[in-house]
């Protein structure tokens, strides 16, 4: 431990820790710009400057380590002189006319550092030098003119997403931001993660879709989990009036802490289909609206007695519709099939392991985060799952090696050091080969270099996606379970959809045929169908469709009902590594419109059934690929 | 004791500091209590006293050789120069020529904007003051209190105006300090 003074105040502090840290540990705010928590110290703007006591020049906190008996001063004139002049200097490097900027008025960083100072002017004229604007990004505007250098962006699209996208052009004062070799930022190697949008301080980097949408100041705040997919990032939604104003990730949350993919960031604000507001009855050949009565009614008689009945439930579905619904299909109707639209793809045959095991197999994404060796199996983790990607992408400058089976042609391969041959079906010839390799050696090249660098490994990791899960028979599942113990490799699932683990976990996993199916109850949420999905329906003489949107599965179907979409309901989420997660709440329904859950219930009541309401019991019951927790 | 003396005049401005400061409402009577209204652009003297003032107020930047010339008048007439609203205090929206130069602006403005006709003229009489770069108030004359905002709210103008009368120099900070 290490014991030093700040501003009177006497901190003890581990070994490594920054004079910033340590002040922040003493309760001591000291104002930065290019430093960010989830960065690599850098140096670069001069805000966070202090005295210490023998130091010829006042020093960065941010980088600088504290040491034993150090006594740091925060507050003296020399201090505050300096922050004012440091910020002076950064306000005349560009265009910071704030009365014409996005992010005045609360959400910009450094007017409000200037604001903290008391400054109501500054004394040097800008130097007027313009910058074109990239507006060329689908989501983002770049603004060189209000950027302040602080290369917080840089850092974060290289040290937290792996995709050194951006960097800097000429040098000093006339630095600017450019993506990849000076492209248009919609045409480079970006991802639309927006985390640089998200960490850069000022109005330089701003999303299109929020943009004059609404300040800090009159925004309301979610946090909750992201329904894209079963990582479940956490993310803050930010609402106004009942709008959506803009998906941020949560810096403080694992397992992203902070990172969003485009799907959970972006892509949610670009919603346009219409929205079916009001239960339709097909009616002489064409949906009419109807009353919520006479849906149910016509739902009702065309049910029967759950003979020759079918139904589907999405995996985007709070865990507990999906246990209320199979609790309403499979056992009070007793339907011929129960599942989901995702038929158990990416979870059926692991949860099946998990039994005759008798135990969990798999482990938390923690472990993509630090290895040195990662094998990924028919997963594309550049367009799948995509803030896992980040993870192990993050790694590879620092030599953590990545092998790529049965990807070929996707992105993710792009960064392998090797990659193997793997079609589907073909899994347990390439396991079983690896398996031999560890045992008794090989003359491939390519399989040694995989099980080298497993072996070498002190924590590696194999990584498998849906395609696998679907795929692999019982002998290509013992062979991994083999070679994860041979070279003491971590196995990671992502799994499918947000909730693809909850159905696992309720046996919703069963195949959908429709021969013989004389009724189907497909319940969507916000999900859009498939176009095979649509298809197989229409072989179904009743459907009964539960959507948010419209689709040709609803033009289709005999009975719909409308729902809420992600943002309407709270419910519980399970994701791929067993973390039990809130979705909240953000805005309001349409008038009328009732959470699938409702929605169900009043299937329920128009079929005269009690469903079980325990859907936790349900879900713990089987046993999981991994170790559920509550969050 | 005679009340403080106060004058205002605009500049390279858009008038909306002072409909802030109308924007006071009865409060003004509280003000003129306090103070001597003197010239303003919206009364009937429009040039501070050559006895001179206690408190000049100028709302814009400055961005011709007229503008100059109201702005050093000011500074030698009164004792308290204030700059009132962003575009005074740093140059504001008008300064965004500057990003451009004042050739290429006014070719925009009389030449090229889409409501022009093919008889376009950029104006050059001689009566007319010359163009410069839009500069901050304090770039030309020294100022004593800086009240930013686009505009200023109406209660931060107010304050400021009743410590000034008291002989105080207003504190501009926290909900009274805002730029846009
Ligand atoms: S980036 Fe910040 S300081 Fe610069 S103009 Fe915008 S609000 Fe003002
Ligand atoms: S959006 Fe993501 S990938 Fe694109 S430049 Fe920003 S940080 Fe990099
Ligand atoms: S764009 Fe933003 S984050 Fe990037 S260097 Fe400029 S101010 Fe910093
Ligand atoms: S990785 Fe998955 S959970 Fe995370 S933001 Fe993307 S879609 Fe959402
Ligand atoms: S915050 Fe320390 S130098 Fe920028």
């Amino acid at each position: 431990m290490i014991k030093l003074t700040i501003d009177g105040k006497t901190v003890e502090v581990k070994e490594g820790t920054t004079v910033l840290e340590a002040a922040e540990q003493a309760g001591i705010y000291v104002p930065t710009l290019c430093h960010h928590p989830q960065l690599t110290p850098y140096g670069g703007c001069r805000l966070c400057m202090v005295d210490v006591e023998g130091a010829r020049t006042l020093q960065p906190s941010c980088t600088m380590p504290a040491s034993d008996g150090m006594v740091v001063n925060t507050k003296s004139q020399k201090v505050l002189d300096a922050r004012k002049f440091v910020l002076t200097l950064i306000f005349s490097e560009r265009n910071h006319f704030c009365m014409y900027c996005q992010v005045s008025g609360g959400d910009c960083e450094l007017q409000n550092r200037a604001y903290d100072e008391d400054m109501t002017h500054w004394d040097l004229q800008p130097n007027w030098t313009p910058y074109d604007v990239d507006a060329s990004h689908p989501f983002i505007v770049l603004d060189n003119n209000r950027c302040i250098l602080c290369r917080r962006c840089v850092r974060a699209c290289g040290e937290l997403v792996g995709n050194y996208t951006l960097g800097f052009e000429e040098r000093g004062a006339k630095s600017f931001l450019v993506a990849d070799y000076d492209v248009p930022l919609g045409e480079s190697t970006c991802v639309s993660c927006g985390t640089c949008v998200q960490i850069c301080p000022t109005g330089a980097l701003i999303d299109r879709q929020s943009a004059y949408q609404g300040k800090e100041t009159e925004v309301d705040h979610h946090i909750s989990v992201c329904t894209e997919c079963s990582i479940g990032c956490v993310r803050d939604v930010l609402t106004r009036d009942n709008r959506l104003v803009r998906i941020e990730g949560d810096w403080d949350t694992e397992p992203s802490n902070g990172l969003l993919c485009e799907n959970g960031r972006f892509i949610p604000l670009e919603e346009d289909r219409p929205r079916v507001v009001t239960p339709l009855v097909r009616k002489d050949g064409s949906l009419k609206a109807a009353t919520w009565d006479e849906a149910l009614d016509t739902i009702a008689s065309g049910l029967g007695a759950g003979k020759g009945l079918a139904a589907l439930a999405s995996t985007k579905l709070p865990a507990e519709a999906l246990a209320y619904f199979k609790s309403l299909f499979a056992d009070k109707l007793s339907a011929d099939t129960v599942t989901t639209l995702e038929e158990g793809a990416a979870t059926a045959s692991l949860s099946k392991l998990a039994e005759k095991l008798g135990k969990s197999f798999e482990s938390s994404l923690d472990v993509l985060k630090d290895t040195e060796a990662v094998l990924s199996l028919e997963l594309d983790l550049v367009k799948d799952h995509q803030v896992a990607g980040f993870f192990v992408k993050r790694q590879l400058q620092d030599g953590t090696k990545l092998f790529v089976a049965g990807c070929d042609d996707c992105a993710l391969a792009a960064n392998a050091k090797v990659t193997l041959p793997l079609n589907p079906g073909s899994e347990a010839v390439l396991l079983v080969k690896l398996v031999d390799a560890v045992e008794n050696g090989t003359d491939d090249a390519d399989l040694a270099a995989v099980v080298d660098a497993l072996k070498a490994a002190e924590k590696p990791v194999i990584v498998y996606g849906k395609t696998f899960a679907a795929n692999a028979d019982e002998i290509a599942l013992d062979a991994l379970l083999k070679l994860a113990d041979l070279t003491g490799a971590a196995l990671v699932g992502v799994k499918g959809n947000a909730n693809s683990m909850a159905a696992a976990q309720l046996g919703l996993e069963a195949p959908f045929k429709t021969e013989g199916a004389s009724a189907a109850v497909v319940v969507l949420g916000d999900e859009a169908p498939t176009a095979k999905l649509t298809k197989d329906l229409e072989k179904v003489p009743f459907v009964v469709a539960l959507s948010a949107y419209e689709s040709q599965l609803t033009g289709a179907a005999d009975v719909v009902l409308p729902v809420a979409m992600w943002a309407e309901e709270s419910g519980t989420y399970l994701s791929m590594d067993g973390r039990l997660q809130k979705a909240i709440k953000s805005l309001e329904a349409p008038e009328g419109v009732l959470t699938t859950l409702e929605t169900l219930e009043k299937i329920a009541g128009a079929v005269k059934v009690q469903p079980d309401q325990d859907w936790k019991t349900s879900l713990m019951a089987r046993i999981p690929t991994i170790q559920i927790q509550e969050a | 004791m005679t009340k403080p003396t106060v004058a205002s005049d605009w500049l390279c401005g858009c008038a909306g500091c002072h409909m802030s400061l109308l924007d006071i409402d009865e409060r003004i009577l509280q003000v003129v209590d306090l103070v001597d209204l003197r010239a303003t652009p919206i009364t009937d003297l429009k040039e501070p006293d050559e006895k001179g003032v206690t408190v000049g107020i100028l709302e814009g930047g400055i961005n011709n050789t007229y503008n100059e010339e109201v702005a050093k008048r000011m500074r030698e007439r009164c004792k308290i120069l204030v700059a009132l609203g962003d575009c005074a205090v740093f140059g504001g929206v008008p300064a965004m020529r500057n990003f451009v130069g004042v050739e290429s602006a006014l070719q925009r403005a009389y030449i090229d904007a889409e409501s022009v006709d093919a008889e376009g003229l950029i104006p050059a009489d001689p009566e007319l003051a010359e163009m410069t770069r839009v500069r901050a108030v304090s770039e030309v004359v020294p100022v004593d209190v800086f009240i930013p905002g686009c505009p200023p709210d109406a209660d931060t103008i107010f304050y400021a105006l009743v410590e000034l009368a008291q002989g105080r120099i207003p504190e501009i900070k926290n909900d009274k300090l805002h730029w846009h």
